[in-house]
C-alpha cells in the first residue's frame, strides 16, 4: 500500500517535471505548452498539437501499406507513454526538439506545417531530414527513430504481421532457404 | 550441532555443493543473502516483446540512479531487472580512475540465473601454466584430478557441444551440438583452410539440446530456442541452481534453505581448529543470529567470500580467517574483454535460419598452444562470436523512411560475422579486495574496496587478439571489417572474477589445499571462483561446478571417517 502511494507521488512529480521542460523546450514554437497548464498536470507528456505531429511523423516513417502503419500499431501512444514513464528529462527535451526540427524543415521546404501538407510532401520532408541526421550520426534523432521502430516492430501487429515472431520457436534450423523461413525475425539481434 | 554442513551462497558453486552434500546424506543448510525465488513462476520468459515493461527498457533515470554499474551488462533489461542488485543500495569502492565492474544479483540461485551458460573444461595447459611460466603459484591439481568430476557435472547439468579432440580444450560428455549457420560454416571452412592450427566449433553451453532421463526426472525439458535465458527458463532448458541442483538437493529431504540472511563472519575456535559458528544478519530486521555445523562451504562468490574471511578476525587470525598466507583477497582476476571485430559476409542472401540459438561459435585458444606467442606474451585468449542476419534495428544506421524502409526491413539484413575475445589474466597480488577501515553498508559491514588493473601481459594479449579478430574476418572474405568495441572494458566486465582465496601446495603462499579445504581451518571449504589459482581464458563456471562436487565428496568422506 505504502509503496503504491509513493509511486503515484513520484509519477506525479515526474509528470510535472516533464510538462515544465517540454514547455521550456517548445516555447519558441506554435507547439508551446504554457507551464502550469492545469490540464497538463495529469495529462500526456505532449500537447495535443505535438501529439498530432508525432502521429503524422510516425505514420510517414512507417506508413500503412498491405500491413498496418504506425498509427494503427499504436506507435504514437507508445512514444507518449515512454516519454513519461521511461525517458529522462533530457530525452523528453531531445524528442520534442526532433519533432520541432522536422516541423521547421517542413516550413523551410514547402512553407507550410507538416500537419497541413499532403502525404507525398511529408515523405519528402522526412526523407531529407532522416538522411541528414543519420549521416551526421545524431544521437537525438537516432533515439527518436528507435522509439518509432521499436514501437512498431515490437508491437503485436508489427512483430507478428509485418515481421515474424515466434514466442517459442521450439527448434533451431541453422541454414534454410529464406523462402521456407519467411520474413525477418522481429527479435533483436537474431 | 544444528546441521552437518552449511553452504554459504546459492549460485552455481553453492548449489552444487549443497546437492552433493545432501546426496551424501548430510543434513545441509543453504544460506542465501538475497530473497527467495520460485522457479518458473518468478520468471518473465513468456512475455512477448509488446508485453514487457517499456518494451524491455528500464527507465533512464532509474537506470542512472540505481543500476549505473549493473546496467552495463548486456543481460540487463526490464525483464531481468530483478536479477541485479541496486548499485545505490550495494556500494563498493574503487580507486579513482581504476574502475572494476562488479556485476551481481542477490536472490536464490544467484548468477546461475543470468549466466551466459558457456561451459569449457580447463586443460593441463591451464593447470600447468603457473608452474611453466612462473606467474602465481602452481595449481595443486592437474586435469586428471578434475576430469572425472567434469564428467559428473556435465552429465547432470546437460552440456551441448561438439567433440574436437583438442589438447587445450578437452572434450566432455556432450549432448548433441547445435548447428553452425551458413555464414559460420563458410567462415569455419575458410579460416581453417588459411590457419590449420585454429578451429571453429559451436559454443559449448549448458542448454538441453536433448534432455536425458536424469534431466527429465528433475522436471527439466528441452531448450526451446527462445534465447531469453537470462529471464529464467520455465522449461528448465538451461542449467541453473533453481532448475537443477536445488531440486536435486531438495528431493533428498536433507536440505534446509534460509534466504534473506547475510553472512557477516565465521567464528573460529582455535582450540579445536574449527569454525564454530556462522554469523548472519537478517536482511530486513537486521537481527543477528548464528548457525552451527560440522563443516562449512563458503561459496559466496569471489568478492564476498574474501569479504567474509577478511571480516572474520580473531586473536589467532588478526588479518582474517584462514589468512595466515596473507593471500585472501589477493590475485583477483577476470578475463580481458573488449577485443573483437565485425565484418560483412558477402553472399548467402537466399539463406536464413529459424529459431534463436542460445550460443554462438567458439575459437579455442591457439596462442602459445598451436602457434607461438611471438615471444611477446605468455598465455592466450579465445574468441566467441556468431554469424547472423541483423533485423529491423539495423535501420538506426540506415537512411531510409516510409514504404521503402518497411519493405527493406521485411527482409533480414545481409550476413555479418562477429568475433569477441576473452584473454587470460595473470594472478598478481596487487589486484586485491580489501575492507574499508571505516565505511560500512546498510548492515554495518565494512565496504569492499576493489583495486584491480590489467598488467602488461594482459594488454599485449588484448592487442594481439584485437588484431587477429580483424585479420581472421578479412582472411575469411569479410568486407567492411571494423572494431567491435571502442576500447577495452574495465576488469569485472566478463563477470568471471576469481582468485581471492587460491588453491596451492604451500600453506605459506595459498589459502586452500588440493581439495579446496582451507590450509588453516580443516572444516572450511571454498569452492567458488575465489579458489582459482589461474584464470585460463575459458569461461570458468564449469570448473567451479567440478571443484564444488569434488570438494563436497572429500568433506563427506572425512565426515564419514570422523576425521572432520
Amino acid at each position: 500500500m505504502e509503496t503504491g502511494s509513493s509511486e503515484k507521488l513520484n509519477r506525479r512529480a515526474l509528470l510535472a517535471g516533464a510538462v515544465f521542460l517540454l514547455g521550456g523546450a517548445a516555447a519558441l514554437t506554435r507547439f508551446a505548452r504554457r507551464p502550469g497548464d492545469p490540464a497538463a498536470a495529469d495529462g500526456p507528456a505532449l500537447s495535443a498539437e505535438q501529439f498530432s505531429l508525432l502521429e503524422q511523423v510516425s505514420e510517414t516513417m512507417v506508413p500503412a501499406t498491405d500491413t498496418a502503419g504506425a498509427i494503427a500499431a499504436g506507435v504514437p501512444e507508445f512514444i507518449r507513454e515512454m516519454l513519461v514513464q521511461w525517458g529522462s528529462r533530457s530525452t523528453r527535451v531531445e524528442i520534442t526538439q526532433v519533432l520541432e526540427a522536422i516541423e521547421q524543415h517542413a516550413w523551410r521546404k514547402f512553407g507550410m506545417s507538416f500537419l497541413e501538407m499532403p502525404a507525398e510532401r511529408r515523405l519528402v520532408v522526412l526523407k531529407e531530414f532522416d538522411a541528414a541526421r543519420i549521416a551526421a550520426h545524431e544521437g537525438a534523432y537516432r533515439k527518436f527513430k528507435w522509439l518509432v521502430l521499436i514501437g512498431y516492430y515490437h508491437s503485436e501487429v508489427g512483430a507478428t504481421h509485418e515481421l515474424r515472431f515466434e514466442l517459442v520457436p521450439g527448434a533451431w534450423r541453422a541454414c534454410l532457404p529464406i523462402t521456407e523461413v519467411g520474413r525477418a525475425s522481429a527479435f533483436y539481434g537474431n | 550441532m544444528d546441521y552437518d554442513a552449511i553452504v554459504i551462497g546459492s549460485g552455481i558453486s553453492g548449489g552444487w555443493a549443497a546437492k552433493e552434500l545432501c546426496e551424501r546424506g548430510l543434513r545441509t543448510l543453504l544460506i542465501e543473502r538475497g530473497r527467495r525465488v520460485t522457479h518458473k513462476s518468478d520468471y518473465q520468459d513468456f512475455a512477448a516483446p509488446w508485453e514487457l515493461d517499456h518494451r524491455g527498457q528500464v527507465p533512464e533515470d532509474e537506470k542512472r540512479r540505481d543500476y549505473a554499474i549493473q546496467s552495463t551488462c548486456y543481460a540487463f533489461n526490464s525483464a531481468t531487472k530483478q536479477w541485479w542488485v541496486k548499485d545505490s543500495e550495494h556500494p563498493y569502492l574503487t580507486p579513482e580512475g581504476r574502475d572494476f565492474l562488479w556485476l551481481r544479483g542477490y536472490h536464490l540461485g544467484g548468477r546461475s540465473l543470468t549466466w551466459a551458460r558457456q561451459t569449457y573444461r580447463f586443460s593441463d595447459i591451464d593447470f600447468g601454466a603457473n608452474r611453466k611460466d612462473g606467474h602465481g603459484v602452481d595449481w595443486p591439481i592437474r586435469y586428471s584430478d578434475v576430469s572425472p568430476w567434469y564428467d559428473r557435472v556435465e552429465s547432470f547439468a546437460g552440456i551441448s557441444g561438439n567433440s574436437e579432440g583438442l589438447e587445450q580444450l578437452p572434450d566432455g560428455r556432450f549432448l548433441k551440438p547445435m548447428e553452425l549457420n551458413c555464414a559460420e560454416l563458410d567462415f569455419k571452412r575458410k579460416l581453417e583452410d588459411r590457419h590449420p592450427s585454429r578451429r571453429v566449433t559451436i559454443g559449448r553451453c549448458a542448454n538441453l539440446s536433448e534432455p536425458t532421463a536424469e534431466h527429465i526426472a528433475l522436471g527439466r525439458g528441452p531448450c526451446q530456442l527462445r534465447n531469453v535465458c537470462e529471464r529464467g527458463c520455465g522449461y528448465g532448458g538451461y542449467f541453473s541452481t533453481l532448475s537443477a541442483t536445488l531440486p536435486a538437493a531438495e528431493r533428498t529431504g536433507n536440505l534446509t534453505v534460509v534466504t534473506d540472511a547475510i553472512v557477516e563472519s565465521l567464528d573460529y575456535d582455535h582450540a579445536k581448529r574449527r569454525i564454530s559458528a556462522v554469523r548472519v544478519i537478517d536482511t530486513h530486521t537486521k537481527q543477528r543470529r548464528s548457525y552451527q555445523a560440522r563443516v562449512v562451504f563458503l561459496c559466496a562468490s569471489t568478492i564476498p567470500t574474501a569479504q567474509v574471511l577478511l571480516n572474520s578476525k580473531s586473536d589467532f587470525f588478526p588479518n582474517g580467517l584462514a589468512n595466515s598466507s596473507d593471500q585472501v583477497g589477493r590475485n583477483l582476476m577476470d578475463h580481458v574483454h573488449g577485443m573483437g571485430a565485425i565484418g560483412h559476409v558477402p553472399g548467402f542472401l537466399d539463406r536464413y535460419y529459424y529459431g534463436r540459438r542460445p550460443t554462438g561459435i567458439y575459437i579455442p585458444r591457439y596462442a602459445n598452444v598451436t602457434e607461438d606467442g611471438r615471444g611477446e606474451y605468455t598465455r592466450g585468449w579465445a574468441f566467441q562470436g556468431k554469424g547472423e542476419r541483423p533485423n529491423w534495428d539495423r535501420a538506426l544506421d540506415m537512411a531510409s523512411v516510409g514504404a521503402e524502409l518497411k519493405a527493406e526491413l521485411r527482409e533480414p539484413g545481409p550476413w555479418q560475422m562477429v568475433l569477441f575475445g576473452f584473454a587470460e589474466m595473470l594472478p598478481r597480488p596487487d589486484n586485491r579486495v580489501t575492507l574499508h577501515a571505516s565505511k560500512t553498508d546498510t548492515w554495518g559491514l565494512p565496504l569492499v574496496h576493489i583495486d584491480c588493473t590489467f598488467g602488461e601481459n594482459e594488454l599485449k594479449l588484448a592487442a594481439a587478439a584485437d588484431q587477429d579478430a580483424k585479420a581472421m574476418l578479412t582472411a575469411a572474405g569479410c568486407t567492411n571489417v571494423r572494431a567491435l568495441f571502442p576500447r577495452l572494458s574495465p576488469p569485472g566486465t566478463s563477470v568471471h572474477e576469481m582468485g581471492t582465496a587460491r588453491m596451492g601446495l604451500d600453506p605459506r603462499t595459498s589459502v586452500l589445499n588440493r581439495h579446496n579445504q582451507a590450509h588453516d581451518v580443516p572444516n572450511l571449504y571454498i569452492t567458488d571462483g575465489s579458489c582459482m589459482t589461474s584464470s585460463s581464458c575459458v569461461n570458468p563456471s564449469l570448473t567451479y561446478m567440478a571443484l564444488s562436487a569434488r570438494a563436497a565428496h572429500h568433506a563427506a568422506d572425512l565426515l564419514a571417517t570422523g576425521e572432520l
